[in-house]
C-alpha cells in the first residue's frame, strides 16, 4: 500500500488525494490518513508540514449574498427568455445582445459619472465593509469610533463643534471652506446625526452619509450610500439635496426616507411630509435627466438597470419604522424581508429552500429584539424552519 | 429530485434538454467562481455580470456543447475568459492601477499557526513577506491548487500551461515558502542538492 513511502513535504502537497484529505475530508479519508499517522510516525513531521503551508491560504472566501445569488440567476433566466422570442428575427437578437453589453457596462459607469458633479463623491465609493467599526471621519481624515449601537452625532450652528455621543469634539475649519465630514455605519447599527443646519438624519445600518459641516454653498449637499430618513430644516433659499449612486433628491424642508444600497436594484425615495423632486443623474442615454415631483405618501422607486422609473401609493411607515427599531411589512417576499433583517442585526441568513423566498409576508417586527426571536415571530406566518449553523450563521428551511 | 447526483450527471441532464438542472450546477458553483473573479478584479458589478454571460452562453449553446466530466474546470475556464476580456476592454481611466498591471489577490491567514509545529512570530513575519514576493502567476496556481483544490491538469488547463509548468509553478512557489519557514541555511542546503540532483539526470 504505501506508495508515500518516500513521499516528502513538497510530494503530500502535489498529491491530490492528499489535498483532498486536507481541505475537504471524508470519512473514509480520515481514517486512511489516521491509519496512517499510526503506522508511520516518522511521516508525521513532513505531514504536519504539508497541513501548515495549506493551511496558511484557508482565509475567509468571498461570498455571494443570496439576494445576489438569486438576481443574477434572474439575469440568466430573462436574456435567455429574450433569446427565445427573438429567435425568429435574426437582426433584432444582435439588437438585443448589443442593449445586453451596454446595460452591463453601464454599471461600473453609475459610480464614476457622478464623481465629478460634487467632490464629496471622491468620499462616498463603493460599499460599507461588513465587518468594519461604527465611525466618523473628520476633515483632516482623523477618525472617530461610535463605539454604541445607536450613536448621537450632534453639531453646532457653525459646524466647528461636534457633540459625538457624550465627548465634544472641536475641528479646525478655514474661513470659507467646506469641512468635509462622512459617518459609517456597518450592519447590525445605527446613527443619528443631528446637521449644523438642524436638519437630524437617521442613519440605517449599513450605510455612509457624507456632508458638509457647515453648509456655505448655494445648495445643502449630502452623499448617501445605504439608507437614511431625512428631517430637514426648512430654509426656501437653500434647498437640501440628497445625492445617491442614480438619484438626486431635492427638497426645500420635509420629512422623507431613502434607501439606496449599492447591492439594491431599487433605488427609492419614499415622502412622509412635504414635497420633494427626484432627478435621475445618470449621463447615458438611457437615463436622460428625468425629474419627476413626489407628493406625501407616494414612493419613487428607480429601477437600476432599465432606468425606469415608478410612483406609487405607499403607507409610509412601512419604511420609515426602522428607525424607531421596528420593521414594517406588507405582503413583502420572505427574501426581501430576510435581507433587511441580515442588514439590521448584521448576521447571515441563508435560505436552503429558493422556492420558500417568494412567500408573502405582512405584519411588524419587532427589532429591538434578538434576530433568533425575529425568526420565531416570521415563523408563526409561513412555513418554514430555523436553525444556527457552528459558524454563527442562519439557515432557514422550508417545512 | 436531483440532490444526488453529482455535476457531470446534472450536465448530461441539461444538455437533454432539460433547463432546471442548470440552476442546480450554477448553486454549487457560483461562491466559488465569485471568490475567484474576486481575486482577479475588485469590481464587484463586472464580476457579477460574467457569471452572468456565462451561464447565458451556455444556455444559449446548448445544443452545441458536449458532455463533460468536469463541469468545474468548464465553467472557470469560460467565466475566466469573459473577464479577461471585460478587463481588458474597460477604458484605462476607469480602470483600477492594480488592474492595469494584472493582479491576483492572495490573501492568507494573518494568525497562521498549527497545534503541533512551532511557529515563531519572526518566522510568520519572514513567511508572510514571502508570500507578498510570489508572482501573480504563482499566486493563482496556488490559489486554484490550495484554495479550489485543483489537480495539475485543470491548473494547467486554466492557466494555459502544460503539465510540467502548472507543477513547476505551484512547485517553486511552495519552496520559496518552505525555504523561508526553515531558514536560509537550509535554501543553500536544498539549492546544493537540487544542483546535485540536476548533475545526476
Amino acid at each position: 500500500m504505501d506508495k508515500y513511502e518516500r513521499y516528502k513535504v513538497d510530494d503530500f502537497l502535489a498529491d491530490d488525494y492528499f489535498l483532498h484529505w486536507i481541505l475537504h475530508p471524508t470519512e473514509e479519508e480520515q481514517r486512511f490518513w489516521e491509519k496512517y499517522l499510526e503506522e508511520h510516525p516518522e511521516k508525521r513531521k513532513d505531514i504536519e508540514e504539508a497541513r501548515f503551508i495549506c493551511s496558511i491560504f484557508q482565509v475567509k472566501q468571498k461570498k455571494l449574498s443570496l439576494n445576489e445569488t438569486y438576481e443574477i440567476w434572474d439575469g440568466v433566466l430573462q436574456s435567455s427568455k429574450q433569446l427565445k422570442t427573438l429567435r425568429w428575427i435574426p437582426l433584432l437578437k444582435y439588437a438585443a445582445v448589443f442593449l445586453l453589453l451596454f446595460l452591463s457596462g453601464a454599471f461600473a459607469y453609475y459610480l464614476y459619472e457622478n464623481r465629478g458633479q460634487t467632490e464629496h463623491f471622491e468620499l462616498a465609493t463603493g460599499t460599507v465593509p461588513v465587518d468594519d467599526e461604527a465611525k466618523i471621519i473628520l476633515s483632516d481624515g482623523s477618525e472617530i469610533s461610535l463605539e454604541k449601537k445607536e450613536s448621537k452625532i450632534n453639531y453646532n450652528s457653525s459646524g466647528n463643534q461636534l457633540i459625538v455621543n457624550n465627548d465634544t469634539i472641536r475641528q479646525n475649519q478655514l474661513a470659507g471652506t467646506e469641512a468635509i465630514n462622512k459617518v459609517i455605519i456597518p450592519y447590525g447599527k445605527k446613527s443619528v446625526i443631528r446637521l449644523s443646519d438642524g436638519t437630524i438624519v437617521w442613519l440605517n445600518a449599513g450605510s455612509q452619509l457624507v456632508y458638509p459641516t457647515a453648509f456655505l454653498r448655494e445648495k445643502r449637499e449630502v452623499v448617501l450610500i445605504g439608507e437614511a430618513y431625512f428631517d430637514v430644516t426648512e430654509n426656501k433659499s437653500k434647498p437640501f439635496i440628497v445625492r445617491t449612486s442614480t438619484l438626486a433628491v431635492t427638497v426645500l424642508g420635509t420629512k422623507f426616507d431613502v434607501s439606496a444600497y449599492p447591492e439594491d436594484k431599487f433605488v427609492e425615495a419614499i415622502l412622509e411630509s412635504g414635497s420633494v423632486s427626484l432627478e435621475v443623474t445618470g449621463k447615458n442615454f438611457l437615463h436622460l435627466n428625468k425629474k419627476v415631483l413626489l407628493k406625501p405618501n407616494q414612493k419613487g422607486s428607480l429601477n437600476r438597470e432599465d432606468g425606469v422609473m415608478k410612483l406609487t401609493e405607499v403607507d409610509v411607515s412601512q419604511y420609515t419604522a426602522w428607525k424607531d427599531g421596528m420593521l414594517k411589512v406588507e405582503r413583502e417576499d420572505l427574501i426581501r424581508v430576510l435581507k433587511k433583517v441580515e442588514r439590521y442585526y448584521n448576521i447571515q441568513i441563508e435560505l436552503r429552500d429558493p422556492l420558500a423566498g417568494g412567500y408573502l409576508i405582512s405584519g411588524k417586527l419587532d427589532l429591538k429584539n434578538s434576530p433568533e426571536e425575529v425568526l420565531n415571530v416570521i415563523q408563526l406566518t409561513v412555513p418554514i424552519d430555523w436553525a444556527r449553523k457552528s459558524n454563527g450563521d442562519f439557515i432557514i428551511v422550508k417545512k | 429530485m436531483h440532490s444526488g447526483k453529482n455535476d457531470s450527471e446534472l450536465w448530461i441532464a441539461f444538455l437533454k434538454g432539460d433547463q432546471q438542472v442548470l440552476s442546480l450546477i450554477y448553486l454549487l458553483h457560483v461562491n466559488a467562481l465569485f471568490d475567484y473573479g474576486c481575486r482577479i478584479s475588485g469590481d464587484h458589478d463586472l464580476i457579477k455580470d460574467c457569471i452572468q454571460d456565462t451561464f447565458f452562453t451556455i444556455i444559449k449553446n446548448r445544443k452545441t456543447l458536449s458532455p463533460t466530466d468536469n463541469v468545474r474546470l468548464y465553467l472557470f475556464k469560460a467565466f475566466k475568459r469573459k473577464l479577461i476580456r471585460e478587463l481588458q476592454k474597460k477604458p484605462r481611466f476607469l480602470q483600477m492601477d492594480t488592474e492595469t498591471a494584472g493582479r491576483f489577490e492572495l490573501n492568507f491567514l494573518k494568525s497562521f499557526d498549527h497545534a503541533e509545529l512551532e511557529v515563531t512570530e519572526e518566522q510568520k513575519e519572514r513567511l508572510s513577506g514571502a508570500l507578498n514576493t510570489l508572482t501573480l502567476r504563482q499566486k493563482e496556481a496556488i490559489y486554484l491548487r490550495f484554495i479550489r483544490g485543483m489537480n495539475y491538469h485543470d491548473i494547467s488547463v486554466i492557466m494555459d500551461l502544460n503539465y510540467q509548468s502548472a507543477r513547476a509553478l505551484i512547485h517553486r512557489a511552495v519552496g520559496k515558502l518552505r525555504d523561508t519557514l526553515h531558514g536560509e541555511s537550509e535554501f543553500f542546503s536544498r539549492a546544493l542538492l537540487f544542483i546535485f540532483r540536476c548533475c545526476r539526470t
